[in-house]
């Protein structure tokens, strides 16, 4: 059996350097990449690009756009839609123009110059969602339209690599045909996805979410189906005499945001996650494989310059752009420092380029290293970001403008977080609801999440293993937790995760279960075997002793047993109590 | 694009539908994915999938590795399963058997064993997702079955990696086996906590470090041309930690597993070419050996252990199938060369068949259990009740009590502080210990088995307790037909109301009784009636101390 040598270096070199990032607080991505230079004929060439790591890379990038993709929900980002288009758009056109100029200025030809003002214009994504993901501020005011932003930006470069993908033009007209062809094709599938994510695939999807298996394996399915669709339409086209690229990622954004629209995409993101990981790891260490040190370091004096003017731009142009849609002077600064470097599209725009024939080799190697340098440097800006506002505020306030925009999606705090929808949690959801503003209730059934919402509660399908899940349900911030799984790993994640003033009641099968759970502080462990132990016991002494207390007692549970509110009357005598 | 990536995408694709049709009818994804290969198998070039479908096969058994508890090995091997041993060999030989009378060679009969006697861990898993949560006797039987399958599985790997069947190699195979294991426990008890802190809480680097690992084994295992499933083997057991410390990197792994194991599948399936007589006579041949003669095999031997009747049966059928480490074993030798295409294809076709065929037995189960008993097939019960059970002679008004569990055993010391006789009927051997040290009166047998109930003489009984909530045995208990009053155990309200319907006189609900005390406690919480601090302390003094269980 033969596994690839390459790929193995690859990968043990990226790990090597990922923690080495990791431990320099650099973001991983800096590291892969520099892992990449290192391995690559730049420094010791101990690898080249074969067909299994390029499938994979490729498969980074399609997976990288198809998870992209699967966030995409147009519920979530609606209310800072207008305000995110009105800024992104002339955001990328002002950051493009500064882009061309430094680039003329330094001496770059036209299309040279053209081709880096489309790649810088672009804020990270990878960066960016990771940063806030792990500052928990992906859902903030500022997290929100940096996401937004990202999107749209997004959007705009799968239409350029559409472009770039036809290769080079002859003529400013091939170009608008191009152009048109590509966005009419665009609009064909985003339609067709888009239908398809209002009638099929809420059908489809439906039946197959409680199946973890059969759910990833399909949605794998469907967005390979787009990929392959895009990749293929020239043949698919040319009956018609029509002659068109897509790109595969293309086609994988438009399958993840039919699939985004649904209530299960929470849950597919956390399965999508570590194979977009994996593979986009391998895409950032094959980048620099075809670079020579020559290449990278061709225009390095060109790059720095690049680098320390793009930035403090960049900057002023976000500032002045989020403040201009009247957002607060806080949300406006930390919403603008997070955007400062070029995105890893910069690189892959760079690629696409490169493989056009629009560029040479060098400019790919001077945008992977600006892109390389502000990754790098923007993260302990977005880091520190709090802290750099505080230091700053005295000196910004002066642009206060009146904050009138409001958050739109409600954060939950103080709320009751509640796993599982079975017997157990239905009797008490109705008592929490009047207790507590919110009610989260996280379900892994599809007909239990649609009776929640038919009932008034925020209801979220996923596993409570994941991340995600667990971040969407504000776990951390809940003042009371139910949990009826009896996975005891879930019930560890809940206690490790809520805040220590929080009342944590779980369910457990075994008594050993309920002490260890009783020592990372649970509040009430429910044994319901024990419980239903004890009734027996208490109901077979009656029985044996005195007939009419069972009876009675039988009666009023039979009655209890019949009755479907939610809150049934309590048992008078309670488990076991029956002579007192 | 490159046409890897076509290929990958195509076989994708054609696997949903069927998957869909797994979904619909509730089967194993496995099989259904190598039917999709096969249809696939037209528009695919294998060669270019066959190095990803490796990297399947190493992540299946880096995950079995992975998930593998050392003390579920100790207490297999101390157990008295592990002479399920005498089955693998049974059923091996006649597949070795088969393949001599079809004029197969004996180097490569040896695979058709090998394909007949072991069973699939994760269709058993698929199929046993309920049994083993309620933890009974077949659950954890079949559990634990398919788990010394699996072990004996990567035993022959190590062996046949050696591509030959010389004692040397054998041995030096194995000395190096010994190494990575010893490796993997180094890795696991040093390397991995220094990854942990390193990563410093990213589970995305957790992920690349344990694939890392992986990667590392592997090389090893090449550079010793040890079979790299070995070296993937030794890399799971590296990283095996409490799944629940470490959820995202286990989560994110079992994705990543997912998808190379779905091409693992999907490929093997497109390997196999248009079937000849020879191979559908062979594939025949497994599928009876694995489907029919497996079980039976299985049946007898558990009853001779000493289980009773019905969980032998029930457990037999479910494994019978063809184990996915079969595939990875005729895979393997296929390319080494030591494996034809004819036996290959016949052993593709029959896992296929045989894991389609196995939901349906284990659907129909109770089924076929009641045909075969019913016919006297399964014989000799009668007497082994009666040789390990206790039923003092001519008992009247006596309580029987089904099950002793923890609400049994409390039922039992409610009766004998009453000083009320009773009756117990359990069937898990592993209890039987206890139930002869502490109760006076039982019946070892099946609660399904109508003389079961005729030992325990329910006809005089006053009043028949059951704490499974398990409905067949519910029900047969309502259709004994004898006078004694009837209370059972029920997971579902509507299932209760169901039983009461048709005679219960009371039917508990556990999870009613949960939610009771759910409210109150809650109510108690809110009103400001108890602080949680002192609900907790209050809880805690309540459990039972902590050397009984």
């Amino acid at each position: 059996m033969i596994l690839t040598v390459d790929l193995a270096i690859i990968l043990l070199s990226a790990a090597l350097f990922g923690f080495l990032a990791r431990q320099t607080r650099q973001p991983t991505i800096v590291g892969y990449i520099i892992a990449g230079v290192i391995i690559g004929p730049a420094v010791l060439g101990m690898v080249e690009v074969g067909t299994l790591t390029e499938t994979i890379s490729e498969l980074g990038l399609a997976f990288l756009l198809f998870l992209l993709g699967i966030k995409m929900r147009l519920e979530e980002v609606r209310h800072v839609l207008a305000p995110v288009v009105k800024i992104s758009i002339p955001q990328m056109l002002l950051v493009a123009l500064a882009g061309g100029a430094i680039a003329l200025a330094l001496g770059f030809g036209g299309l040279e110059a053209l081709i880096i003002a489309l790649a810088v214009m672009y804020s990270s994504t990878a960066v960016v969602i990771k940063m806030l993901n792990d500052k928990d501020e992906a859902t903030s005011l500022h997290g929100k339209i940096d996401v937004g932003i990202l999107l749209v930006q997004d959007i705009v470069v799968v239409i350029l690599l559409a472009v770039l993908a036809a290769g080079r033009p002859e003529s400013l007209a091939e170009v608008a045909v191009t152009l048109a062809v590509v966005l009419g094709l665009v609009a064909l599938i985003s339609a067709a996805a888009l239908l398809a994510s209002r009638y099929a695939l809420p059908v489809l999807f439906r039946r197959i979410a409680d199946n973890r298996d059969v759910f990833f394996l399909i949605s794998i399915s469907w967005a390979f189906l787009f990929v392959l669709v895009s990749s293929e339409i020239n043949v698919l086209l040319a009956p018609l005499g029509i002659e068109a690229y897509l790109s595969i990622e293309m086609g994988a954004f438009l399958a993840g945001l039919a699939i985004a629209q649904l209530p299960y995409s929470k849950e597919l993101q956390e399965r999508v996650n570590p194979l977009t990981d994996l593979f986009v790891m391998v895409f950032f260490v094959t980048v620099a494989l075809d670079l020579e040190a020559r290449e990278l370091l061709f225009y390095w004096q060109e790059a720095l310059i690049t680098v320390l003017v793009l930035m403090p731009v960049k900057f002023i142009i976000f500032f002045l752009l989020i403040r201009w849609q009247k957002f607060d002077i806080e949300t406006t600064f930390l919403g603008s420092i997070t955007m400062i470097q070029v995105s890893e599209f910069g690189i892959i725009l760079g690629v696409a380029a490169f493989a056009g024939g629009f560029v040479g080799e060098e400019v790919l190697g001077y945008l992977t290293l600006i892109a390389l340098v502000t990754m790098a440097v923007s993260v302990y800006f977005i880091a520190h970001n709090h802290a750099l506002y505080t230091r700053l505020a005295p000196f910004l306030e002066r642009w206060q403008t009146e904050g009138t925009f409001e958050g739109g999606k409600k954060e939950y705090r103080d709320h009751a977080v509640v796993i599982g929808y079975d017997q157990v949690t239905r009797t008490v959801l109705p008592l929490l609801a009047e207790q507590y503003d919110d009610v989260v209730v996280v379900d892994r059934r599809v007909d239990h999440i649609k009776i929640l919402k038919e009932e008034g509660y925020d209801a979220i399908y996923g596993d409570f293993r994941n991340a995600t899940i667990r971040k969407d349900a504000a776990l951390k911030r809940a003042s009371f937790v139910l949990s009826s799984s009896i996975e005891v790993d879930v019930n560890q994640a809940v206690l490790r995760e809520v805040s220590s003033d929080a009342v944590v009641f779980v369910e457990a099968r075994q008594v050993h279960e309920a002490r260890g759970l009783y020592d990372q502080g649970a509040h009430c462990v429910i044994l319901s075997t024990r419980l239903a132990g004890d009734r027996l016991s208490a109901y077979l002494k009656a029985y044996l002793e005195d007939p009419d207390v069972f009876r009675e007692a039988t009666t009023a549970d039979r009655e209890l047993l019949t009755d479907l509110r939610p809150i049934p009357v309590i048992h008078e005598r309670m488990v076991g109590d029956l002579h007192g | 694009m490159a046409d890897l990536l076509t290929t990958v995408s195509v076989l994708f694709i054609v696997a949903g539908p069927f998957l869909l049709v797994a979904n619909r009818f509730k089967l194993p994804t496995v099989p259904l994915l190598i039917v999709a290969g096969l249809f696939s198998g037209i528009f695919v070039q294998e060669e270019l999938t066959l190095e990803l479908a490796q990297y399947g096969i190493a992540l299946l058994v880096f995950w079995f590795g992975v998930k593998t508890e050392l003390d579920s090995v100790r207490t297999v091997l101390k157990d008295s399963e592990v002479a399920t041993l005498a089955q693998i060999v049974v059923v091996g030989s006649l597949g070795i058997g088969l393949g001599l009378v079809l004029g197969i060679p004996f180097q490569e009969s040896i695979y058709l064993g090998i394909a007949a006697a072991l069973s699939s861990t994760i269709v058993g898993a698929f199929l046993l997702q309920k049994e083993m949560q309620r933890n009974v006797v077949r659950g954890r039987l079949g559990e634990s079955i398919h788990f010394v399958q699996d072990l004996i599985a990567v035993i022959l790997l190590l062996v046949l990696g050696a591509g030959t069947f010389e004692l040397d190699p054998i041995a030096t195979q194995l000395g190096y086996g010994v190494l990575f294991l010893i490796g993997a426990a180094f890795v696991n008890r040093y390397i991995f906590d220094l990854l942990g802190r390193l990563a410093g809480g990213s589970s995305e680097l957790m992920i690349v470090g344990a694939v890392s690992i992986l990667v590392l084994f592997i090389g090893a295992a090449r550079l010793t041309e040890v079979s790299i499933i070995v070296g993937a083997f030794a890399a799971g057991l590296a990283i095996r930690h409490d799944r629940e410390r470490h959820l995202d990197l286990f989560n994110g792994i079992e994705s990543i597993k997912d998808f190379f194991v779905a091409i693992f599948f999907l490929t093997i399936g497109a390997l196999v070419t248009l079937p000849t007589p020879e191979t559908l006579l062979l594939a025949a041949g497994l599928v009876v050996l694995t489907a029919v003669v497996k079980p039976a095999v299985t049946t007898v031997v558990l009853i001779y252990q000493g289980y009773e009747a019905r969980s032998a049966t029930l457990t037999s059928l479910g494994i019978d199938q063809v184990s996915e480490f079969s595939l990875i074993i005729a895979i393997q030798a296929l390319l080494l060369g030591a494996l034809g295409q004819t036996v290959f294809d016949a052993i593709i076709l029959a896992a296929a068949m045989t894991m389609i065929t196995s939901s349906l037995s284990q659907r129909f189960d109770e089924r076929i259990y009641q045909v075969l008993a019913d016919r006297n097939l399964i014989v000799g019960r009668h007497s082994k009740i009666d040789a390990s059970s206790r039923v003092p002679e001519g008992m009247a008004g006596h309580v029987i009590v089904v099950g002793y569990g923890r609400q049994g055993r409390k039922l039992v010391r409610a009766c004998r502080s009453l000083d009320q006789a009773c009756v117990v009927v359990e069937n898990d051997p592993e209890v039987r210990q206890i139930v002869r040290e502490e109760c006076e009166a039982f019946v070892f047998g099946d609660a399904m088995d109508r003389y079961t109930w005729e030992k325990a003489q329910a006809g005089s009984a006053k009043l028949i307790l059951s704490t499974v909530p398990y409905d067949p045995i519910s029900k047969r208990i309502l259709e004994l037909g004898v006078d004694a009053d009837v209370v059972l155990n029920a997971t579902e309200v509507d299932t209760a109301l169901d039983l009461m319907e048709e005679g219960a006189l009371y039917v508990v609900v556990s999870d009613l009784l949960a939610g009771e005390q759910l409210v109150t406690y809650t109510q108690a919480i809110i009103s400001g009636e108890m602080t949680p601090e002192e609900l907790r302390s209050q809880q805690m003094a309540a459990l039972p101390p902590k050397n009984s269980s």
